[in-house]
């Protein structure tokens, strides 16, 4: 199931930024090691306890505010025309561009063989399945009437009424619950074969129950893993086009619309690279403080970052050209509005928002041409907080300067978000890291299994690495006589 | 189920032993190992898992169902925008695409499910906790009077624990 299973350990003087999709993790010995240092990270501490409660008493105050809007009305939360998109909408495309990451480190980079992912997928796809749910509130808060909410999906009802296939607010609502629905099965798969370590290493009763119901009656069978490894690699294949048409439905909502800054076609494209970018920012945000805290540098190497550090200036690059192409194409146009638009998004009311998106997205991260820096874990950090930040402002800049500033000047107006905007936005951080804290102490934050792939297995003859099939079968007897 | 199991530490010993319980046809082999490992899929030279003929199939379905389900709608409540077709068949792409993904990705587990013949109430003989962890498991399903050839290759091979079940 791993991405690499022959590690090369050719001795040759490579740099360490590996060029190539091998993996290596030369601290890690042993299967039974593997065992006990990832479970190992499943001990509750003080720490994890007072950031539990940080998390909850942060999704608590989102509550409270919810509660006070639903009470109040929408208004409470600073929308007036022409305005109506504001905050929620905001959070909600940056909380499913958060997820977008986790599906590109555990699916697409499974069928593109690229080793560095197999010590950090697991996290990063627990943050997608975690990132979906938050984002999945953000449109059921934007209701005035939040109870109704199932009325977009499609099924048989009293109302003889169904939802209209040409909105792109009924195609988000097929995407997203694909994408989670997905998602979530993805990693409920690649945790059963880990659930069954910790299901055969458990000795409390009532955890052991748990995680043998969990575990299906998992054995590892060769039957079985050759029907998982099949069905993974499915499922991989699934969620590869999957997460990029996710994000170009979400793009939809706005490209769909004749308003300025939004009716363009780049807008998909522009849209994935930007959720892609903005989860990467989001996997350094977690993964660094976790091997940190975990003391788990030797499973996600430096090597590892440096690896996803490129993928993040990539990223970057193709944000910053959209960007610049948002630009060149009403230069183009001879729109004067779409002009007029974008001279205001950079010099206007919000231009303070557009240069904190550029700086954070386009400047910043240049920094990672530099291999000292993609190889320290403590600027990792710092650009990956500047990331989400930029991130956030980037739909920011897209949403609300664009209702702000349409085709006439009577249509112009402001937005001022209220402390019921802040709150379930803080909200939506506690609610996300609950769920993520609560995940890493109950269930393996590395995928055992595929770890395992990936270190050399214990061997009675060590001069061959792998089963050689032309030697046929090798007698104890002529072993015993050859040393 | 009566047979004979071998707890290896080391994969070589294993796959040795396996090459050799085939050679001798001592009985039906499985194997139990913590990761998958292709040295096992080439020495027990298994056929490849049909859960691919589920995917395809119900993906298919899904994409079918997709389009119908959101012409059927456009059919029962019509939405009539001049010089805009009913059905437009672009944007019901998008909703065949999503329910082609939904299906085809649920049936690939459930079929993985029906194949690997899980979920499983009970352990079957044979399973041992070391198998997830560090050992390979050599299980031998064999009448009594081949047990003991069974059990002697798995020995010769370097078996830390040979055992017979029944």
């Amino acid at each position: 199931m791993a991405t690499t299973a022959v590690p090369r350990f050719d001795g040759s003087n490579q740099r360490p930024n590996i060029p190539t999709a091998a993996v290596r993790l030369p601290a890690v010995k042993s299967y039974e090691q593997v065992d006990e240092e990832i479970m190992r990270t499943m001990r509750p501490t003080l720490g994890w306890f007072a950031a539990l409660g940080i998390a909850i008493l942060c999704m608590l105050a989102g509550a409270t505010a919810w509660t006070y809007q639903i009470h109040e009305g929408l208004g409470a939360a600073g929308y007036q025309p022409p305005v109506m998109w504001g905050v929620y909408i905001i959070t909600f495309v940056f909380w499913i561009g958060i997820g977008h990451a986790g599906t590109l480190i555990s699916a697409i980079l499974y069928l593109f063989r690229a080793g560095f992912r197999t010590s950090i997928y697991r996290v990063s796809e627990a943050m997608t399945v975690f990132a979906v749910m938050t984002a999945g509130l953000f449109p059921v808060l934007h209701l005035g009437r939040p109870w109704k909410f199932f009325w977009l999906i499609a099924y048989p009802n009293w109302r003889l009424i169904w939802p209209n296939p040409k909105s792109p607010l009924v195609w988000d609502v097929f995407a997203i619950l694909t994408y989670l629905t997905i998602s979530s099965t993805f990693l409920y798969i690649g945790l059963i074969p880990d659930i069954a370590v910790l299901r055969d290493r458990e000795k409390n009763p009532v955890r052991k129950a748990i995680f043998s119901q969990m575990a299906l009656g998992w054995r590892n069978s060769d039957n079985e893993w050759r029907h998982f490894t099949r069905a993974y690699l499915f499922l991989a294949a699934f969620a590869t086009p999957l997460v990029l048409s996710v994000h170009s439905v979400v793009s939809f909502d706005f490209a769909m619309a004749l308003t300025p800054g939004w009716h363009a076609t780049i807008f998909p494209p522009y849209f994935v690279a930007g959720a892609i970018f903005s989860g990467l920012g989001m996997v350094f945000t977690i993964v660094i403080p976790l091997r940190k805290f975990f003391k788990l540098e030797h499973y996600v190497t430096l090597n590892d970052l440096d690896a996803a550090a490129k993928l993040c200036l990539f990223t970057s690059t193709v944000v910053g050209l959209a960007y610049l192409t948002e630009f060149q194409i009403a230069w183009m146009s001879g729109n004067g509005f779409e002009q007029d638009y974008f001279w205001n998004r950079v010099f206007g009311q919000w231009a303070w928002a557009a240069w904190i998106m550029l700086l954070c997205n386009v400047v910043l991260p240049l920094s990672l041409w530099s291999q000292q820096l993609r190889r320290n874990p403590t600027w990792l950090f710092i650009l990956s907080l500047f990331i989400n930040l930029g991130m956030w402002f980037e739909r920011f800049v897209i949403i609300v300067p664009s209702l702000a500033h349409e085709f006439e000047p009577w249509q112009w107006g402001t937005y001022r978000p209220t402390f019921v905007d802040y709150s379930i936005l803080l909200g939506s951080f506690g609610w996300f890291f609950m769920w993520f804290l609560l995940f890493i102490k109950q269930l393996p934050v590395m995928a055992i299994s595929e770890i395992k792939e990936v270190i050399p297995p214990k061997l009675k003859r060590p001069f061959s690495f792998a089963h050689d099939l032309t030697e046929g079968i090798v007698d104890p007897d002529e072993v015993g006589a050859m040393h | 189920m009566q047979g004979v199991l071998g707890a290896f530490h080391e994969l070589d010993a294993a796959i040795d032993a396996i090459e050799a319980l085939k050679k001798e046809k001592v009985g039906e082999i499985a194997v139990f190992t913590p990761t998958p490992r292709h040295e096992f899929d080439h020495v027990l030279a298994h056929p490849p898992s049909n859960v691919r003929r589920f995917t395809l199939a119900f993906g298919l379905a899904g994409v079918t169902f997709g389009y119908w389900i959101a012409i059927w709608i456009s059919d029962y409540w019509p939405i009539v925008v001049g010089g805009k077709a009913i059905e437009t068949w672009v944007p019901y792409t998008i909703i065949g695409f999503e329910v082609m993904v939904l299906i085809g990705g649920l049936a690939t587990v459930y079929s993985m499910f029906g194949l690997a013949r899980i979920p499983r109430l009970t352990m079957t003989v044979g399973y041992d906790p070391r198998f997830s962890a560090g050992h390979y498991g050599v299980w031998v399903k064999t009448p009594p009077d081949r047990a003991d050839a069974a059990a002697a290759i798995l020995e010769k091979f370097g078996a830390e624990e040979v055992r017979r079940e029944r």
